[in-house]
């Protein structure tokens, strides 16, 4: 009997905050620092006879996600109310897209396990508001067996863009490439954040696997992954464990289970879902996005990182992984864009950015809005090292000096005593040294004293001169070769 | 003549010309209410206790005490749409519909009583007991708006705000003996309305006249962004006018609906107003509306209980309203608050709702039912391309005595078949009153297509020319 | 009889209404009337009828995306009996459910 094989088959949602400043259905503000119940008001609290009103900035932002997700937008969609009892819901019911989203069949590509490009299927995003967050804790603070929970109604009613995958995913790795990819369009999109750590990107993954023999499992959902880690253990963790119940000839439950991270095993819920049709919303008729509208939302598309990337290797000659790096945050490719734009070569910029702008916001825990030094300066930069009017080393020293200080160019230049157009100190003992080390013939008859005339010293001195060319001075070269050999 | 006997439109004069102050209405009123209020039980709150704070003085009802019917929020006072789930709520906010007759410098005298959650058509089925029907108190007021309907009928006030959802404010109207008006569904704003069937509810008015009306109904049809159903274009013009006429027009009657049974003053008064429109020029016409005639009790009920059953899961004691400090976990908290909180007539609706739009049965009941729903409009939208107006009954019958009410459910919601086919369609609706069979008021319906709000109330003035004011019911007294 | 006790029973559990014996009886009667007067739907051909959502070719307004804060947040906490500190408080999910 040939050996069984199973062929995972997996489809992900993922909830992303959109990025507005008020709430999907009130105005209450989405600023996430608040204090706790502070920006509730009747509408996201549900109280008696309050009606929701749809946010203009919502539908744009899920807009947005959905066109980044090669999705098209629907014309019509509606709201319907999806309702189950629990604390976090104000209403009892969430109101969400459901059936009739905002946008519909998209896709974006990911690598499968021979290196290909393959594309994963996006069934669509629709737009939806999130539940009060909850922290459930004792009080001697432990959270396991806690007898009460807190709820905190700031986030009820927080705009999410749930997308929907097809199952079209084959590995965990598929599937955390798939969620990274998005990730980074729909913040290229400007349509959310999407900052797991704040919990503005949730992931449920649907597993079931296919067995050789034409067995199918049933499919399992599991739910509560916070981090682009816990999506692949989970799905790592769901594919063996079904694959064991299927060796041994038992049978994968439909069900719902949830990821315990600290663990790192799931484990079935204990919560009956629901499965009740939805009713239409009454209080919202349907959402109309006329063409006006959607051309206007395309126009605002920015270039996504795929094609961005694409761009830096054909058009400007950069290596792939370091077109990749830039591309990853949006921010750092515009940055990386207008050092080129001011004048820049790119190649040399792109190494820039890739080594000392990201060491240096690497250090700091800085994003690239708010680091000091402007791409123009640095194009300055590099464009000085590049005409050897700096050296790499004193290039670096000056970069330094400028992110230290928040100093200008010409500043830090002065303020290292690095003479204006001159090369000296460091550099010039940098170029003194590759001079003589190119020259060992010649090192080599100075040393023995041959050199009574100094003809041999000269020569290095006209070598230095020329490396430099001619920015330093006869006298310091003359000084600094004197001590190289000593 | 007293204070509290004079209509609106007399009491907006009386004020403005100074012949008596707002201080002095309102004791009239507070007299009254005194006088009659523990025969008739028409309040939940009352809030006359304190001489009031006219809200605007410049306004057009400034000095005008009126009463709510308890499902419009208003900012401090208790609202308890009649539940005992709400306990003593004091919303943060008003009513857009409060709001503006407030800002009108309307003076609140309290808060109605009703059918829990507007969920009934006699008023008796509330946490605070039966409202009793001040022509005769052994009858009952109809609902669910019974409160508002009584308050306005026994000179409480001169005008009211009730809500209908399948009838709750024509319904009532007629069995006391005024006008009760149920403006195009977007027309008024919902917002601070407690839902029951959010797709059918609207707010509007009783009143003593068909003019008085006209008058809240310049105030109440404003445009409001918080409520999204609510239309922004129409600017109606409630403007009273004395030279309108019918002649010409066609009032139709609906063909499948004589074949079913009324009560003697109920058919006699249609041959009255048919007469009368005769007699003013309109030209009597009949329209078949079959569908509506077979389906329509179905449809409304299927599709006020899914919504309604929605509407009601906010209710589970966290957050407002009556709770449980004690239960070991949250189900059985929730389970708690609903099971004491809910009336019984409320639990059935719930539990129907919740079966109707299971994923098992949601096709065949509640999604058939907005199916239904379009053929309806349809309907009604074909008829009124050969009418202007339908005339109609409100119900088949007079107002029933208090504890008299047929056991079966089925049978009750049937006699809602002249009213909530308005509400499927969206269209206006005006209770108007015809004469007194005896010492019961006997009054009827006429609807129009829908925006036609204004000409409805026109025709409602002509009506009232010829079939006669109703006069303050005697309260028990 | 289209649906049994128990069956409105677990709907009514659903609806997190927990019903004493008579009011059960009445509910079983009640639901079972009502469905049956539903049953006329299905003399109607209802294929090719599109389901009604709004009297009228009506949008969605939509809200600018511009911050107002409620001016009495206080107010709705004080309408609980759940408030502890800053929070709601509530009993921990901690039956089956």
């Amino acid at each position: 009997m040939s050996e069984l094989t199973f062929t995972p088959v997996i489809g992900i949602e993922i909830h992303i905050r959109l990025k507005t400043d008020t709430k999907i259905f009130c105005s209450c503000s989405t600023n996430p620092e608040s204090p706790a119940n502070t920006n509730i008001c009747p509408v996201c609290m549900g109280l008696p006879g309050s009606l929701p009103r749809l946010n203009h900035n919502v539908v744009e932002k899920g807009m947005l996600a959905g066109l980044a997700l090669n999705c098209s937008v629907q014309p019509k969609s509606l709201f319907f109310r999806k309702s189950y009892f629990y604390p976090d819901l104000p209403k009892g019911h969430q109101i969400s897209q459901c059936d009739l989203p905002v946008v519909a069949d998209g896709y974006i590509e990911v690598h499968d396990a021979d290196g290909n490009l393959k594309k994963i299927r996006v069934n669509h995003l629709h737009l939806e508001e999130d539940a009060a967050s909850m922290h459930h804790s004792a009080s001697d603070g432990r959270l396991e067996g806690a007898a009460t929970s807190y709820v905190d109604y700031n986030r009820a009613g927080m705009p999410l863009g749930e997308i929907v995958s097809e199952p079209d995913i084959s590995s965990a790795q598929e599937a955390v490439e798939y969620a990274m990819n998005l990730q980074r369009r729909v913040r290229y999109a400007g349509a959310s954040d999407a900052d797991l750590d704040k919990g503005m990107m949730r992931f449920d993954a649907n597993v079931s696997l296919k067995c050789s023999d034409g067995r199918w499992g049933r499919k399992v959902e599991v739910k509560n992954m916070n981090s682009f880690r816990a999506l692949e253990r989970a799905i790592e963790f769901e594919i063996k464990r079904q694959k064991k119940i299927l060796l041994s000839g038992g049978e994968v439950l439909q069900e719902t289970r949830h990821w315990n991270d600290a663990k790192g095993v799931t484990s079935a819920s204990r919560v009956k879902e629901f499965y009740r049709k939805f009713i239409v919303e009454p209080d919202l008729p349907p959402l109309i996005v006329n063409q006006e509208w959607i051309d206007r939302v395309t126009a605002m598309m920015p270039e996504m990182p795929d094609v961005r990337a694409n761009r830096y290797v054909n058009d400007m000659g950069l290596p792939r992984d370091v077109a990749e790096v830039i591309t990853d945050d949006k921010n750092l490719a515009d940055y990386f864009e207008s050092c080129v734009k001011a004048g820049a070569n790119p190649v040399r910029a792109a190494h820039w950015v890739r080594t000392e702008v990201l060491r240096v916001l690497n250090e700091r825990g800085q994003k690239i809005d708010a680091f000091t030094v402007k791409p123009e300066v640095l194009a300055g930069l590099v464009s000085r090292v590049d005409d050897r009017k700096l050296s790499t080393t004193q290039g670096k020293e000056v970069f330094d000096y400028m992110c230290a200080n928040g100093a200008g160019l010409e500043d830090a230049v002065k303020a290292l005593g690095i003479t204006e157009g001159g090369v000296a100190g460091n550099a010039l003992n940098d170029i003194i040294a590759a001079v003589i080390a190119a020259n060992p013939d010649v090192l080599e008859e100075i040393k023995s004293g041959k050199d009574k005339k100094g003809k041999k010293l000269k020569f290095l001195q006209g070598l230095v001169m020329k490396e430099t060319k001619g920015q330093a001075k006869p006298q310091e070269v003359a000084e600094a070769i004197a001590k190289a050999l000593e | 003549m007293e204070l509290y006997e004079l209509n609106l439109n007399d009491v907006i004069e009386g004020l403005k010309a100074k012949r008596f102050s707002p201080s002095e209405l309102y004791a009239s009123c507070k007299q009254r209410i005194d006088t009659c209020e523990p025969n008739i039980h028409a309040f939940i709150t009352r809030t006359d206790d304190t001489q009031p704070q006219t809200g605007n003085d410049g306004g057009i009802f400034a000095g005008v005490p009126t009463v709510l019917k308890d499902n419009l929020c208003t900012k401090g006072i208790r609202t308890t749409a009649a539940s005992r789930i709400l306990g003593d709520w004091k919303p943060p906010y008003d009513a857009t519909a409060w709001k503006y007759l407030r800002e009108a410098g309307a003076v609140l005298m309290g808060k109605v009583n009703m059918d829990e959650f507007a969920m009934g058509s006699t008023c008796g089925n509330s946490a605070f007991g039966p409202t009793h029907n001040p022509h005769d108190i052994s009858r009952v007021p109809g609902g669910s708006s019974g409160g508002s309907a009584a308050a306005v009928s026994a000179g409480y006030v001169p005008f009211s705000l009730g809500s209908d959802t399948g009838g709750s404010i024509r319904q009532p109207a007629s069995f006391c003996g005024v006008y009760g008006f149920k403006p195009t569904y977007g027309m008024v704003s919902r917002y601070g309305l407690i839902s029951y069937g959010s797709s059918l509810d609207q707010i509007g008015p009783f009143a003593r006249t068909v003019r008085d009306l006209q008058l809240v109904m310049s105030v109440l049809a404003q445009y409001d962004p918080m409520d999204s159903s609510c239309f922004r274009e129409k600017n109606p013009d409630f403007t009273h006018r004395e030279d309108v006429s019918l002649k010409g027009k066609r009032v139709a009657l609906v063909k499948e609906f004589q074949d079913f049974t009324l009560d003697a003053p109920i058919a006699e008064a249609m041959t009255r107003t048919r007469k009368v429109l005769e007699d003013e020029g309109a030209i009597i016409a009949e329209v078949s509306l079959p569908v509506v005639a077979r389906y329509a009790v179905a449809c409304y009920y299927a599709l006020a209980m899914s919504e309604a059953h929605t509407n009601l899961e906010r209710y589970d004691g966290v957050r407002y309203g009556y709770t449980v400090t004690d239960a070991a976990g949250v189900k059985e908290m929730f389970e708690r608050v609903r099971s004491y909180g809910f009336g019984s007539e409320v639990k059935s609706r719930i539990i129907a709702g919740t079966c109707l739009t299971e994923p098992s049965r949601c096709d065949e009941y509640y999604v058939a039912a907005t199916k239904v729903r379009t053929l309806i409009a349809q309907e009604f939208a074909r008829a009124f391309g050969e009418t202007d107006y339908i005339l109609q009954p409100v119900t088949p019958s007079l107002p029933h005595r208090i504890g008299e009410e047929d056991e079966d459910e089925m049978k009750v919601y049937e006699t809602d078949l002249y009213t909530l086919p308005v509400n499927l369609a969206g269209l206006p609706g005006l209770s108007f009153f015809t004469g007194y069979a005896g010492n019961l008021p006997v009054g009827l319906q006429l609807i129009g297509p829908r925006w036609s709000d204004s000409g409805l109330l026109d025709a409602g003035v002509i009506l009232e020319r010829h079939l006669g004011s109703p006069k303050i019911a005697n309260g028990g007294i | 009889m289209k649906l049994d006790e128990h069956e409105v029973n677990e709907i009514a559990l659903e609806s997190r209404l927990v019903l004493t014996e008579q009011e059960l009886a009445g509910a079983v009667r009640y639901i079972n009337n009502f469905l049956d007067m539903l049953d006329r739907f299905k003399e109607l051909d209802l294929k090719d009828v599109e389901p009604f959502s709004f009297a009228e070719a009506l949008e969605c307004p939509l809200r600018p995306d511009t911050v107002i804060s409620f001016p009495a947040t206080q107010a709705i906490l004080d309408e609980s009996e759940h408030v502890d500190g800053p929070y709601f408080k509530v009993p921990r999910i901690v039956e089956a459910e």
